[in-house]
Formats: C-alpha cells, structure tokens, sequence
C-alpha cells in the first residue's frame, strides 16, 4: 500500500499539488488523468522521491524507491549504451541476475543496437522491459501508451492486468480514457494539482463523459479557428 | 556499482573508437594532451590555479543534469547513487588534483574537491528549478541552449579581464577573452535534430551564412564587455587584440562549417585534426575553411531545398 497524506508540492511561488490524500492498495491499477501542467508527473516524481514534498508518504516498505519501477514519459539512455546492457544496468542495479535477457524480450528489440537509435515507442518499451525485469512490488507508468504501436499498446494493457494479478500495484497516467478503463480498478482526475473526481470501475462511463464535457466547453470557448 | 563503472568504461572506450583511435591510443592522447594543457595554463599565468579547477567543473557539471540524475535515483538505492556521484565526481578530479598538488595550489586543490563533492550532492538544476535568461531567445537555439549551460564562464571571464586591469597583466585579459571564444565553440560541438534545419526555408548556403551570422554576431555580444575594457586599459595593445578577435571570428566560422560538414552526425576525427592542424599551422585555414563548406553544402543538400 502507498499511502499520501497532505501531500504538497511547490515550485517556487506556484502549488503544483494541493494537499493531496490518497490511498493505492496493493493489487490495484490506478489510472491517474488530467490536462497537461495538471501535476501528473510531478505527483508521480514526488512518490519516486525525485521531488522534495510537504506531507507524508507512507508505504509497506522501508524504502519505497527500492521496490518502485517508475517508467518515464521520457525514459533516459546513456549515449552508446545498447539495449540490453540498459536491461542488465537495471537489473544489476537491484541485484537481480538476468541471464535470459533474450528470451524475455517481449517486445522483440534490437538489443544489442544502440538505444539512441530507437524509435521514441521503441525506447519506451525497452524501458518498461527493463523494469519489469527488476520484479518490483510497485509501478508507475508515466503515459506508457504515447508513441507505441497498437500492438504493443495491446501488449502493454495485458502486462498491467498481468501485474494486478500478481499483486503489485500500478498507477499509471494517460490521455486515453479506453486504455485506463480496460485495467484499472479506479481513476482520479487531477486538476490544477487537486484530485476534483474520482471513480470506480461502475463509474468510468460517467467520469469520461464529464471530462468530455468539461474539456470540450473549455476548448469550444477558447478555440476561434479561421 | 562495479557493473556501473564497467559499463561506463566500455560507453567511454566506444566514444573514442568513434573518434578514430583505439581505446589505447585514445586514453595515451588524453593523457599527453591533459599534460600538455596543464603545464602550459601553469607556466603562462600566474592566475592557472584559478582558471584551471574549470576545467574538471564543467565536465562535472555534465554529470549533474537533472535527467542523468533522476533517471540514477530510479535505479540505484539512495546509499548507492550517492557513492556512484561522489566516485564519479572525484574520479574526473583526480587527474586536475594531482597537478594542482604538485604545482603547490592546496587551497584550490581543496576548494576543487569540495566544490566536486558538493555538485555531487546536490543536483542544482532540481534545487534551483529556475530558468536562466538569455539574451538570445529570438534567435534559437546554440546561444540560448549554450549560454544556459557555460553561464558560469562569462562572470568569470569579467571578472578575469577585470583582474588583467587590476594587475596591468594584458595577457590575462587576452585569456578571457578566448575563454569567452572556447564556450561559444562548444555551443556547436553536437548536432541539432534535423528537423530543426529542415524548418528553414532557405538554401544551404544562405542557411550558412544565417548561422554564421547569428554566431559572429551574438559572439560579439558576449565578448564586447572584454574588448572594451581592453581597448580603454590597454591602447597600445589594440592591435593585437584585433588580430584575438579576428582569430576567433575565423575559428567560430570554421566550427559551423566544420560542424555541418558532417551534419547530421558528429563531427569525428578528420574535422577535429583538420580543426587541430590549424591551430599549429593557421594559413591551412585557407584550404580548412572552402573543404568545409563545400562538404557542408552537400551535407545540407538533401535537408534544405536547394532554390
């Protein structure tokens, strides 16, 4: 279980989140949707403890961060690091001995191919093939589903439900509403660094029609195309 | 963190098997030139020991980007990411250290193992989170990417023409002024993605012209504080300043033609001793120079409509 309390974020002058109260219980999918700039990723940075926070962070662990593979929007390679020596330096990192690197390459890369050379999709399942080797208890995917073919998106949607089977916990943003309502047990939105809705599984079809209706009045009354 | 190293040894081994030698020659010529450099900073001014901790700084400071380090925190246990930073950091410092002990600098020697340390530490772009301002947003992008990260070596090289007046030591101020041109040089050592020369509308060679332009122009920018200073403090020395600056009008010039000669990728070792010949020998600039822009607009060809 990860458990936030009063958890807020500033940078500078501005609050990025807002006394946020929430719990992710162990074995539940998580989807977490908002605007850009909403706090998504800060919120996501803040559990990682990439970001210093006011308020508390409780966990099962000791150490959350030792136990939490955290996917990146944007993941970062070394320049000339390949393939799989990134899945090996991840995994090294936790203590975990891959040999068999190969035969768990679920999204079929070139892995002894730079990872400079790949495409954004490409370097994004490669991230995630390298944090699900770490066996984590926790994960969090930073929009796993940008700039990844449809089949992997098919590919990426299984592994979630795979990994709510066996018990871990995943929060995970993105801006398709479908993807989020096939895996997860609950979705909150965040707006302006506050989570102002949220549902469970019974619940999606109401959430995404109000989201659709909120951001279209917003667009329809800012957008003036000529 | 072994496997850490190991790896970050073979990364390192590769680059300079791109560049063009072996691992073994490779790290030789570091060694000769890390020599070289050092001994003649140190026997040319009396001011080397505070020029020279700048050197390890800035490839420090490359450590310390804040999607590097985040992306080290993810993966490593806080004890082993810090052990990872400080070791890296120190392991950078040590060849510097060593020249600065022999060469008697202690007080430096201590404040470069202190300051490497402490930008292990803490991560400065996270700290900060703030933006530093250009005076060259309106033409992107090599100067506000560039200034943003060498902004430390303007205040310094102020400050060290500052010091030329304050000591009547002309050639320190001839020193900043090629700090200024070293930082500039460095804003086009990688190459853009391609889209953003594709976006421009123009020919290879007015898509030159404009970057040499935008180059010699906000080069001058940064360097006229030194050269006013100069010129008003030491007016019998005008001329050789000029022959300064015009050298480093050329070299910026060379370095963008050079840089898209071998657009879209790096330049690698034909440009870089074609670059270094010229330093020992300048009229082969003279052939340098035509060799580069017409490889460059044949690199440039195929991205940018040729009207």
């Amino acid at each position: 279980m990860i458990e936030l309390k009063d958890l807020s974020k500033h940078y500078g002058k501005k609050e990025v989140l807002k006394d946020i109260n929430i719990s992710f219980k162990k074995g539940n999918v998580y989807g977490i949707v908002g605007e850009n700039g909403s706090g998504k990723t800060t919120l996501f940075r803040c559990i990682a403890e990439l970001e210093k926070y006011k308020g508390e962070i409780i966990s099962d662990f000791e150490q959350l961060k030792n136990h939490l593979g955290l996917l990146f929007t944007e993941p970062y390679f070394f320049t000339r690091i390949t393939g799989k020596e990134y899945i090996q330096l991840l995994s090294n990192a936790r203590n975990i001995k891959n040999s068999t690197i190969e035969t768990q390459n679920i999204f079929d890369l070139p892995l002894n191919q730079y990872a400079s050379t790949y495409s954004t999709g490409m370097k994004k399942k490669l991230a995630l093939t390298a944090i699900l080797l770490q066996e984590n208890d926790c994960y969090i995917l930073d929009e796993p589903f940008n700039g990844v073919d449809i089949q992997s998106n098919i590919v990426i949607v299984e592994i979630i439900k795979e990994l709510k089977n066996l018990g871990k916990t995943v929060l995970i943003s993105s801006h398709i509403f479908s993807t989020l309502t096939e895996t997860c047990d609950e979705i909150h939105l965040l707006k302006n660094g506050e989570f102002i809705k949220s549902a469970q599984k019974q619940n999606f079809s109401e959430l995404e029609t109000e989201m659709k209706q909120f951001t279209l009045g917003n667009v329809l009354n800012k957008l003036n195309l000529k | 963190m072994k496997e850490y190293f190991n790896l970050q040894y073979h990364l390192l081994n590769r680059k300079i098997v791109e560049i063009g030698f072996s691992p073994r020659v490779g790290y030789s010529l570091a060694i000769i030139a890390f020599y070289g450099i050092s001994v003649v900073l140190f026997s040319s001014t009396e001011f080397a020991a505070y020029i020279y901790p700048f050197i390890p700084f800035s490839i420090v400071s490359k450590l310390s980007g804040k999607r590097r380090n985040d992306f080290l925190k993810t993966i490593f246990s806080v004890t082993n990411y810090q052990k990872i930073r400080v070791l890296e950091n120190l392991m950078i410092v040590l060849p510097f250290l060593v020249f600065m002990l022999y060469e008697q600098s202690f007080l430096m020697a201590i404040i470069l193992v202190s300051i490497s340390v402490l930008m292990s530490i803490i991560n400065f772009e996270n700290s900060f989170n703030y933006t530093i301002p250009t005076p060259f947003s309106k033409k992107p992008f090599e100067f506000t990417a560039g200034f943003r990260k060498t902004f430390y070596i303007f205040p310094l090289a102020y400050f060290l023409t500052f010091k030329s007046i304050h000591v009547e030591n002309f050639n320190l101020g001839i020193f900043s002024l090629l700090l200024i041109t070293g930082a500039v040089l460095s804003y086009y050592s990688k190459p853009e993605n391609e889209f953003f020369v594709w976006s421009f509308s123009l020919s290879p060679k007015y898509f030159l012209l404009n970057k040499i332009k935008i180059g010699l122009l906000n080069f001058s920018l940064l360097s006229l504080p030194v050269m006013i200073s100069l010129i008003i403090f030491f007016p019998n020395e005008s001329k050789s300043l000029v022959v300064f600056l015009l050298l480093s009008y050329i070299y910026i010039l060379t370095v963008i033609l050079a840089k898209y000669s071998a657009y879209p990728n790096e330049m690698n070792l034909l440009e870089t001793m074609l670059i270094g010949f010229s330093l020992l020998f300048p009229p082969i600039l003279l052939a340098i120079i035509p060799f580069f822009y017409t490889k460059s607009i044949n690199q440039l060809n195929p991205i940018l409509e040729n009207d």
